[in-house]
């Protein structure tokens, strides 16, 4: 494979990060993807159900989850061109950014839990809700295990381990919060916004 | 066009597609406008593996394989709308 995606020919490709990585998000895409059907497919059995339940989320919350994913995905993406060019301590700099865009959505998710439990609608409410805790709360797992895999990389940026010849872990790990961004732009819409 | 300005492009067109997603799901529901909804989460899904996964240099398996992800789920939830 060439070792940077401007050098990459259509035959070769180049694939960022660690081959190892892609098994794994692989396999991680492939378990979201049965809940998202399984979540699916409890829908068609009780429609009015899941619509009656979907009105209590606030789809304005979930674009601003959202968008605060996004925006920490563009900062990773951004921090890993800094890092190709040498400039990993521009790139922690951006990866602290991430954090921050990443940190709106957790306030936003555990203020709305805190919202949906304080108005009774836990894991045992109905089956919406079980699915919707599963669902959510499996990803909201993710994005931890995303920002802690950033905040580790901001600080080995911070002490210049990366630069342009050694950069394969620092691109796993970001990958990985893209991954994270990928399962929730799938997710988004169908928990808040599908009737 | 440069790396980060292509990032950056990317991320306007996801955030665009993110406030269509809710317009849409304000409207009245019927099933065109779900599958309208599935469409956008598609073209999200592949901005994302595309633009920030770099899935547009990789091998053409790889690549193929992260863009059907997204659009064999929304076949999948799409087919239970419609059933």
């Amino acid at each position: 494979m060439s070792t940077s995606p401007e050098t990459a020919t259509a035959s070769q490709g180049y694939l960022p990060g660690d081959l190892a990585m892609w098994f794994f998000i692989l396999a991680e895409l492939s378990v979201f993807a049965i809940l998202i059907l399984t979540f699916a497919v409890t829908q068609a059995l009780k429609p009015e159900m899941f619509s009656e339940s979907r009105q209590l989320l606030s789809s304005p919350t979930g674009l601003a989850m959202t968008l605060s994913l996004l925006t920490a995905g563009l900062f990773a993406a951004l921090a890993q061109e800094q890092v190709r060019q040498s400039r990993a301590r521009c790139g922690a700099v951006f990866l602290l950014a991430a954090l921050l865009a990443a940190s709106v959505y957790v306030v936003l998710k555990l203020t709305e839990y805190r919202h949906l439990l304080a108005s009774g609608l836990g894991l045992e409410h109905n089956t919406f809700f079980t699915l919707y805790w599963i669902l959510t709360g499996f990803h909201f797992l993710h994005v931890l295990l995303g920002m802690l895999i950033l905040g580790w990389l901001a600080e080995r940026c911070r002490r210049g381990l990366y630069d342009a010849n050694n950069r394969s872990g620092f691109e796993s790990g970001v990958l990985y919060w893209h991954m994270v961004d990928l399962i929730w732009v799938v997710l988004f819409p169908l928990v808040y916004v599908l009737n | 066009m440069a790396a980060s300005r292509v990032l950056v492009v990317c991320w306007a067109a996801l955030a665009a597609l993110s406030v269509c997603t809710v317009v849409l799901g304000h409207a009245e529901a019927s099933t065109q406008l779900s599958i309208a909804i599935l469409l956008v989460a598609v073209g999200k899904a592949w901005l994302i593996a595309d633009g920030f996964m770099e899935m547009r240099h990789a091998p053409r398996l790889w690549r193929r394989l992260m863009l059907s992800w997204a659009v064999v789920l929304a076949a999948g939830v799409g087919l239970t709308l419609v059933s």
